[in-house]
């Protein structure tokens, strides 16, 4: 037993919402209004555990995420509360899925966890809605998941928003034709959201990504010098022998545990051969810069875009490949006429894995624009995890809560609320029989009042809590054969046969 | 009336946090060395209980509010301190036991320099099945770092026992660890590596929110210790000099000394006249200005030129602002934890 003294009550974590009555209502019911749209496409429901292997998502997230991850070790297995679900999906169809016939088209709804700075309409645990298409490339699948997303707002009653697509087609060849590592590409794809959004200053990204990949190796220009570009030109055992022998006689010895001392030399001598990678990046980031500045309106996409890609040498495929997506969504069905769009080629999304089509949905409101919606292509990512042959992919998710302050058919649930009471306890089992006949009723909420303190107490209950309609069971009433019907709202009774209870607030609710 | 509790940490600790209190005017007394509680005394509100204990469990004590304050590395603050823990750091720079939490690679590494190249190694001891091992007493800290820089590829490991010795011990691969001088991982032949600083830290002194919000008395205690720590910490390396000038008035003096090179101590120099004790020629002025000790000598020198002799200096012990600015901070950090206590 606790004493007298009061306890101290415990406060949520930090960061976290209660969803209380009666938002719990609603936002069930718009996450299942947007799940049955997906089922009507034919997508299957899949639910994926909320605690993962850490490793999951350290793979292809990138930093925006993984350095955001609820982390901890649990029993030396190291865990994360899930920072997002395309990726547990992916690890879900790899571990039993792969036989199936595809495409395979899943739809999902879930919590997800990010230790972020709270936003409007997003706690550090928000719910995520939406589809994977697995197995189809090309714009057909892209226009299919684009036609969903879209569909999926104007289920919700949003008409008005700015759909923004791009493609990582354009910077991944860029990155690929400047010859940089995965390891550099990875960090140019983390940096390209913060640059096109305008959070980082070009310049203090490159100085930042720079630092990150270790300065410059050999100087950026006048070619190769000293030691290294003389061991260039030997076979790589020989040289590597060589590097050796100096640092031995130079009494830095060469060892490290884990590591082999001849990959350590392999290593140095690599690195010193490495330009400075500043060029590389200030490039990247500058065509970044360049394709978020020349966004425009999908019929500008030929003259402004193309000659940014040719200029470069690099294919015009990307470009094409959002053409054919935008037509045919239009071909499913007219936009309402409130729907802007813009492509905008520098679009990343803050995750490392997309390799396509990319795009978001902007909904604004009073406090101004708020994205609810974003999704793409990953191609490579069920090989990055692990899958046996490279799937091609893609989808998108809603932020639940996000859609919920934007759309316009909220307000509280029209079902009435019905309160059954026993004028005593010995009316309680009349009065639990009249409840069990009007639960067969649709869109009804029948209460029963359970604490027994009599027909005042109800009503003041019924008054306070919102109650429309209370039905009221006494033993005069019994022997009579009626109950009382009370209207909340005008407190008007009338007695009505028992028989005929059903009937009567069928009649009543309808109204 | 209850006294201000202030925990102190014992072992390695003790001599330098208990010569910082001596500078700031505060004596600890101990009936014998090995109790491991004590009375503080030098506050104008009265004796504080002190308690002993080791450095990595004062973070912990203060944040129950076991204590109202404490005196602790500011590495062990950053590695366990919370969103919503109680812990409030009211000085953060106390100047002594400076070190840094660092990652360190074996000396042998040669190739190894950066972040960027751990993150290359990371990926080659992946491809042959092993994952980089670090060791470190800092989980959070370190993990947080590497993730930063977009690295993935690693295991910390835990390591009781010396930090430094694991690599050789193969316990782990790398380590990130305290270093002042650098000596230690010398020795153990490891290096810190370019762009490695984790965090850079200094003894702090923190303080229970709840504990301290709740008692006005202990509060003014703390207001009292604060006054003594900031006029301290800013007296150090400051001077007072004063000399003796002939001259026709003040103005006359003042001019000269700032025809030669100025002397502008922290607001300027004060002069006043002398009263010479036998008769003299002309009248003679004393110069007092309060200078970095760093600038000592060339103020002598400009002393000298304007014509000054019998030149003293004495080391400042202590400089009292017109208020004390983090005893403020630590009230605006009281009332905004309040506020939103009441929002929530």
């Amino acid at each position: 037993m606790l004493g007298e003294r009061a306890v101290a009550p415990l406060q949520r974590v930090r960061g976290t919402a209660d969803v209380l009555p009666p938002d719990d209502a609603r936002l069930r019911r718009l996450e299942s209004r947007l799940r049955a749209g997906f089922e009507r496409f034919g997508y299957q429901g899949i639910q994926t555990p909320i605690l993962e292997p850490l490793e999951l998502f350290l793979r292809k997230s990138g930093d925006e995420i993984v350095a955001r991850m609820y982390a901890f070790s649990h029993w030396n297995r190291r865990l994360c509360l899930r920072p997002e679900l395309t990726a547990s999906i992916m690890r879900a169809y790899i571990d039993d899925l792969q036989g199936q016939a595809l495409p395979l088209r899943l739809h999902y709804a879930g919590p997800i966890f990010r230790y972020e700075r709270p936003s409007r309409g997003r706690s550090r645990q928000f719910t995520v809605v939406g589809v994977e298409l697995v197995g189809a490339s090309g714009p057909a699948a892209d226009a299919e998941v684009l036609h969903l997303a879209c569909a999926g707002l104007e289920a919700a009653g949003i008409t008005r928003y700015r759909l923004v697509v791009g493609h990582l087609g354009a910077t991944l060849q860029l990155l690929a034709h400047l010859g940089m590592s995965d390891h550099a590409q990875g960090l140019v794809l983390d940096h390209m959201e913060p640059i096109a959004r305008g959070r980082v200053d070009l310049e203090a990204a490159i100085t930042r990504v720079v630092d990150l990949l270790g300065g410059g190796g050999a100087p950026a220009n006048g070619g190769p010098t000293g030691l290294p570009a003389s061991l260039a030109s030997l076979p790589p055992d020989q040289a590597t022998a060589i590097a050796a022998d100096i640092l031995s006689r130079a009494s830095l010895p060469v060892e490290g545990g884990a590591r082999q001392p001849r990959h350590i030399i392999q290593r140095l001598l690599a690195k010193a051969e490495r330009p400075d990678p500043t060029d590389q990046v200030r490039a990247a980031f500058e065509f970044v810069a360049e394709l978020h500045a020349a966004a425009c309106s999908p019929d500008q996409l030929e003259p402004v875009l193309r000659p940014i890609l040719e200029k470069r040498g690099l294919s015009t495929a990307p470009i094409q490949d959002v053409t054919a997506a935008l037509d045919l969504l239009r071909a499913y069905a007219p936009l309402p006429p409130g729907v802007e769009i813009e492509v905008d080629l520098s679009l990343a999304r803050g995750l490392r894995y997309y390799t396509g089509l990319v795009f978001e949905i902007y909904v604004d409101d009073d406090e101004g624009p708020l994205q609810v919606c974003g999704g793409g292509r990953y191609d490579d990512l069920v090989r990055a995890l692990g899958g046996r042959e490279s799937v091609p992919a893609c989808g998108f998710s809603y932020g639940l809560e996000r859609l919920d302050l934007v759309t316009t058919q909220g307000g509280p649930p029209d079902t009435t609320r019905i309160l059954v009471v026993g004028v005593t306890g010995e009316d309680h089992e009349a009065a639990l029989s009249v409840a069990a006949d009007l639960r067969r009723l649709d869109d009804l909420s029948v209460e029963q009042d359970v604490r027994l303190r009599g027909v005042k107490s109800a009503l003041r209950y019924a008054d306070r809590a919102g109650v429309d309609l209370v039905v009221i069971v006494g033993e005069r009433e019994r022997q009579e054969g009626v109950v009382v019907l009370r209207l909340m709202r005008t407190r008007h009774e009338t007695r009505i046969p028992r028989a005929d209870v059903v009937a009567a607030v069928r009649d009543l609710s309808e109204r | 009336m209850s006294a201000l509790r202030l925990a102190l940490a014992s072992k390695g600790w003790e001599d330098d946090t208990l010569r910082f209190l001596g500078h700031c005017g505060l004596r600890v007394d101990r009936s014998n060395p090995r109790q491991y509680r004590a009375r503080m005394r030098g506050l104008p509100t009265g004796p504080a209980d002190v308690v002993f204990q080791r450095a990595s469990d004062i973070f912990e004590e203060v944040s129950a509010g076991t204590v109202d304050l404490g005196i602790t590395g500011y590495d062990i603050v950053a590695e366990h301190r919370s969103e919503e823990d109680d812990v409030v750091v009211v000085h953060a720079e106390l100047g002594f036991r400076r070190c840094a939490l660092v990652l360190a690679v074996p000396e042998g590494w040669v190739d190894v320099t950066s972040v960027s190249d751990l993150a290359d190694v990371g990926a080659e001891l992946r491809s042959a099945g092993r994952e980089l091992r670090v060791a470190t007493k800092y989980p959070n800290l370190t993990r947080q770092f590497l993730f930063d820089r977009g690295m993935t590829h690693f295991d910390l490991v835990e390591v009781s026992g010396a930090i430094e010795a694991a690599p050789a011990l193969e316990a782990a691969d790398i380590i990130c660890d305290l270093t002042s001088s650098g000596v230690t991982l010398r020795e153990n032949r490891l290096k810190p590596i370019g762009g490695g600083v984790v965090v850079e830290s200094q003894a702090c002194l923190i303080g229970n929110r709840r504990e301290l919000q709740a008692d006005p008395e202990r509060l003014e205690a703390t207001r009292a210790l604060l006054e003594l720590m900031e006029a301290y910490l800013r007296s150090r390396q400051l001077v007072s000099i004063t000399a003796n000038i002939p001259g026709n008035s003040a103005e006359d003096v003042a001019q000269r000394v700032l025809a030669c090179g100025g002397v502008a101590g922290l607001r300027g120099p004060t002069i006043a006249r002398v009263f010479p004790s036998e008769p003299a020629d002309a009248d003679w002025f004393a110069l007092t200005v309060v200078v970095g000790e760093d600038i000592l000598l060339a103020t002598v020198e400009t002393l000298r030129r304007a014509g000054a002799s019998e030149i003293s200096a004495t080391q400042v012990r202590y400089v009292f602002e017109r208020r004390s600015w983090t005893f403020e901070a630590l009230k605006r950090q009281l009332d905004a934890a309040q506020d939103r206590g009441r929002k929530a």
